[in-house]
């Protein structure tokens, strides 16, 4: 059985590609298309039932989980059913996606906040299906769009986030704090952003969402370009928040940069690993699958300790 | 000798040597603008641009800072500067050209003679390393000693002077100076002019212009103008015919210029040398009249005349030489047809015979036949309105191979034999009437041909009140001409050359029953012309003027010249023969093919008879002098000398030497052409720090790939 991480579906993996999915002007088309082939290409529906209450009765597939055989059932009839139940409608869904300026960026046909955009979108909706309550949160340096968590907010959050674009400098440790403030009740919370800050200043911010017993998810966007730094001509390189510039030579300084990068980024996965936040990179070049998987695994070990 | 610039102004561009330099360590990346989310990582990349500061190769720096001042050199145009050396007139070699005129009007107060001193003044003042040249000109120019710098033998030259029998004309004599300073290696050209500066010598667009750099010193001789001038300006010579012999009444005209009170001039008539008569005529001051003299007989050809004038400061026109011979009768055969109206040849015949030195003999026969003794010594034939039977037709033939005349006049009973029709220069048509309005006219007259040429000019003889009522039509053949057509486009008149002879048609009668042209004031004088033209005459030239060639191998040039005597008939043979000028030189005339020409540049008379014999009566033609000559009217020599130099956009040296210094070192620049090898050396520095500093990039490429990490 394949793993799911592992997965290159073909047919989803091509209808998934961020490049296509950015011509699907309708972002509740695009999540459901998403989501919908997401599961239709799935072989078990593993993730389905984890509420409480009782759906259907299905017989035991190799690799369901022997826990939930109704063993009642086997008694009366001798054969293995499975029980399913409704989908839980007690969870919080939250995502927090950063719309400040360098978001804005974009080295092919898709901006990093498109990208984020997409993901959000999905993950709003697949959680809805999940019967999550689900709400967003956009910010840049400050709260811009507060959607609070709720079972009838899917459109509105839809809306918002077609509707979010990305203009002022970003910071996260004042948004974020007043997050922290505002959703008290726990959940499950998917930071959307690019970070760039410190990793000491994210955890910063980003710890204290944590420490308020939710589950926090943190999908890292990075523009192929930020993460290769491809340039060639010598040009003068100008910040998309703060509009300062200087000259770079990118030849020169190109294997310098990747080294910068993939310093910040591990330190970023060591620290957010260490204090049990999920953190996954994300290409904005690359399928949107790896994101729902990441979230569905996470989904599943909260499940599983829950 | 010295660096020089033409352009130093260039030099600035020397300064562009800087541009690489500043370029070099001032230049920024270009300014385009990548927009990053965010420079957090870059910020955290330490970097210098200190290596851009530092100048890395100097020797390319030095190519390319070399190759641009020599760019900046070769566009100032320098070059070594001698002109100190060659614009001071005595210090460096000259080529001194000595123009003297030897013209008619030279004689007036000895002024050869001044030329002759103010060569040799010229001479004495040569430096060792000078050259001269001295050309004697009056209508042309003749080099007597040419580049040289030996004073005898330019003494020498001046020593052959003599003034000749020509006109002055300064520009053949320049553009010989012009050639001689344009192939002179001197530095230096000095031309001087020796001339009593006439201005008839200079028609101000003779295409001379003297070398850059030269100079042009006019020396004018005898400032003094001439109180009087006489000079004998034409002489008309009409003939009479009395009692048989040819009789010549010369009248001279004889012009005055200056004077101051009227004078008696005593004008004598020469015939053969011998003074026969002399008249003496009141001239007022610049008055002109006319002397009629004693008509004389003309018994014997190439008869010499001079009309002769009294001594006066300018010689050559007081005399007028003329030469006349008995004029020869053209013998013309009538013939018309047997049954012809009695006056059918009548108006033809009375206008041959009005002729005042009876030019004409007038021959008629009424036949169908031509014998061969109608022939003999006959010069034109006229066949009026008559058919001539096949062996007369033959006869014509021959008479007209030997050169012969005949006019065909087609009336009612012209025919033509078939035998003979390739003698005609067409085919012989019906009779057409043109009654119709007043007649048909002549619309079409060659003026070009010698029969009508004398009536091409404006109030020269009118044939188109002349109306033609009926007329033979006639269709050229393609060797015939068409000397003249109707108004309708039928033929009037054609001819075709047939061996020495030719035939003309005339398409009409020659009395008065199709035309009424015999009422016409033209028709005298057509008939004369055309009688001529059959004949064969050809006015002879009583004189001829300086200048003048005479090929003595032509007959027709020999006709013109009034050739008659049978002792000189060699000539037309072919023969040996020798001319002798009026100064006594002898130019031998050898036999063989081809042109004789006889240049006549004496006025008197040249005699030309075979060598080593005295014809009595030798060939014998006069020349005169060119009389514009006698015109003694002078230019301003200094307007000549601006002519000269004018149009290479300078003056004489003497007049502006800046002019001529700053155009002396614009010549010594195109000369010596430095900048071309600036500019090829520019443009090898500039490929050669190319491939060096490609070379470089290459290398230092190459080590960047070598290390590793």
């Amino acid at each position: 059985m394949a793993s799911p991480l592992t997965r290159t579906s073909t047919s989803g993996t091509q209808f998934l590609d961020p490049a296509v999915l950015g011509r699907i002007g309708n972002l509740q088309l695009l999540a459901k298309t998403v989501v919908d082939g997401f599961l239709t290409g799935l072989h078990r529906s593993p993730y389905l039932g984890f509420s409480i209450d009782f759906a259907e009765h299905r017989p035991y597939m190799p690799g369901d989980d022997i826990r939930r055989i109704d063993w009642r059932l086997f008694a009366r009839t001798d054969r293995h059913y499975i029980k399913l139940f409704e989908a839980d409608t007690n969870a919080n869904f939250a995502v927090l996606l950063d719309v400040s300026a360098s978001m804005s960026y974009g080295s092919h046909t898709l901006t990093k906040l498109d990208y984020a955009r997409y993901l959000a979108a999905c993950l709003t909706f697949f959680s809805s299906k999940q019967r999550d309550r689900v709400g967003l949160v956009t910010f840049d340096h400050e709260i811009v769009d507060y959607v609070p968590p709720s079972m009838k907010h899917l459109d509105t959050i839809l809306h918002k986030l077609d509707k979010a674009e990305a203009g002022r400098p970003g910071a996260l440790s004042g948004p974020l704090l007043q997050i922290t403030e505002l959703l008290r009740r726990k959940g499950i919370l998917v930071i959307i952003s690019d970070f760039y800050e410190d990793p000491e200043t994210i955890l910063a911010a980003v710890g204290p969402l944590r420490a308020r017993g939710h589950d926090v998810i943190v999908f890292h966007v990075m523009d192929p370009h930020e993460l290769e730094f491809p340039f060639e001509e010598a040009s003068g390189f100008e910040d998309l928040e703060t509009h300062e510039q200087i000259p770079v030579i990118p030849a020169k300084l190109r294997d310098e940069y990747r080294l910068v990068v993939a310093n910040h980024l591990e330190t970023l996965k060591t620290k957010m690993t260490g204090n049990r936040i999920d953190y996954t990179l994300l290409d904005t070049s690359k399928p949107l699958d790896l994101a729902l998987f990441q979230y569905l695994l996470a989904r599943e070990r909260m499940s599983k300790v829950r | 000798m010295s660096l020089t610039f033409l352009v130093p102004l260039f030099l600035l561009g020397a300064a562009g040597i800087i541009v690489p330099i500043v370029a070099h360590l001032t230049r920024r990346q270009r300014r385009n603008v990548v927009h990053f989310p965010s420079l957090m990582f870059l910020e955290k990349i330490p970097y210098q641009e200190q290596r851009r500061r530092r100048v890395q190769h100097w020797f390319l720096l030095g190519l390319r800072a070399l190759a641009l001042a020599l760019l900046a050199l070769a566009f100032a145009r320098p070059f070594l500067d001698d002109s100190e050396v060659g614009l001071a007139a005595s210090g460096g070699p000259r080529e001194v050209v000595v123009l003297i005129d030897q013209s008619y009007s030279m004689e007036v107060g000895n002024h050869l003679e001044q030329a002759r001193e103010q060569a040799t003044q010229v001479f004495d003042g040569l430096g060792p390393l000078d050259r001269a040249s001295v050309v004697a000109f009056s209508q042309g120019a003749r080099v007597l000693a040419r580049s040289t710098s030996d004073r005898n033998s330019l003494r020498g030259a001046l020593d052959t002077l003599e003034v000749s029998s020509g006109a002055t004309s300064f520009g053949p004599a320049l553009k010989v100076a012009q050639t001689i300073l344009e192939e002179s290696t001197l530095s230096s050209g000095e031309v001087y002019l020796l001339s009593d500066f006439q201005r008839i010598g200079w028609i101000g667009d003779e295409g001379v212009r003297l070398p850059v750099g030269s100079t042009f010193i006019p020396v004018p001789l005898g400032e003094d103008d001439v109180e009087e001038n006489l000079l004998v300006t034409d002489v008309l010579l009409p003939r009479q015919t009395v009692s048989g012999r040819e009789r010549v009444t010369p009248t001279a005209r004889v012009v005055r210029r200056g004077g101051s009170s009227p004078r008696e001039v005593s004008v004598a008539l020469d015939i053969d040398g011998q003074e026969i008569q002399q008249q003496s005529v009141t001239l007022a001051p610049d008055a002109a009249t006319a002397i009629v003299f004693q008509p004389f007989t003309v018994s014997r050809s190439h008869t010499r005349g001079t009309v002769r004038l009294p001594s006066d400061d300018l010689n050559a026109d007081n005399e007028h030489h003329f030469v006349v011979s008995p004029g020869a009768a053209l013998t013309v055969l009538i013939v018309e047809g047997a049954n012809a109206e009695p006056n059918a040849s009548l108006f033809l015949r009375r206008a041959l015979e009005i002729s005042s030195d009876g030019r004409f003999r007038v021959n008629v026969r009424r036949a169908t036949t031509i014998r061969p003794v109608d022939l003999a010594g006959t010069h034109a034939v006229f066949l009026n309105d008559v058919q001539i039977d096949g062996g007369s037709a033959e006869r014509v033939r021959a008479f007209v191979e030997a050169g012969g005349g005949v006019l065909v006049a087609l009336g009612e009973a012209a025919g033509w034999p078939a035998s003979a029709a390739d003698l005609l220069p067409g085919t012989i048509g019906p009779v057409q009437d043109r009654l119709q309005g007043r007649g048909g006219r002549l619309g079409f007259l060659q003026y070009a041909h010698p029969i009508f040429e004398v009536f091409a000019g404006p109030r020269s003889g009118d044939f188109t009140g002349a109306r033609f009522f009926r007329a033979r039509a006639f269709q050229p053949s393609d060797s015939a001409e068409v000397l003249a057509r109707f108004d309708d486009g039928s033929v009037a008149m054609a001819e075709q050359r047939f061996g020495q002879g030719k035939v003309l048609v005339w398409t009409n009668t020659l009395d008065d029953f199709w035309n009424d042209l015999i009422r016409q004031p033209v028709y005298l004088p057509f008939v004369h012309r055309l009688t001529e033209y059959l004949g064969g005459r050809t006015e002879a030239l009583p004189w001829f003027t300086i200048g003048q060639i005479v090929d003595l191998a032509s007959p027709e040039a020999l006709l013109t010249a009034g050739l008659v005597s049978s002792e000189a008939a060699g000539l037309t043979e072919g023969l040996d023969q020798v001319a002798l000028t009026p100064s006594g030189t002898t130019i031998p005339l050898p036999a063989g093919e081809g042109h004789r020409y006889l240049p006549l540049e004496e006025h008197g008379f040249y005699t030309v008879r075979p060598p080593g014999s005295e014809p009595e009566r030798p060939f014998i033609m006069a020349v005169n002098v060119e009389l514009e000559e006698s015109n003694l009217a002078r230019m301003d020599a200094e307007e000549l000398g601006a002519q000269l130099m004018a149009p290479a956009g300078t003056e004489a040296r003497s007049l502006n030497i800046d002019a001529a210094a700053s155009l002396q070192r614009e010549d010594q620049e195109r000369r010596q052409s430095l900048w071309r090898w600036l500019l090829i050396a520019a443009l090898a520095l500039f490929v050669a720090e190319t491939a060096i500093s490609n070379w470089v990039s290459r290398k230092g490429a190459g080590a960047r790939v070598a290390v590793p990490g």
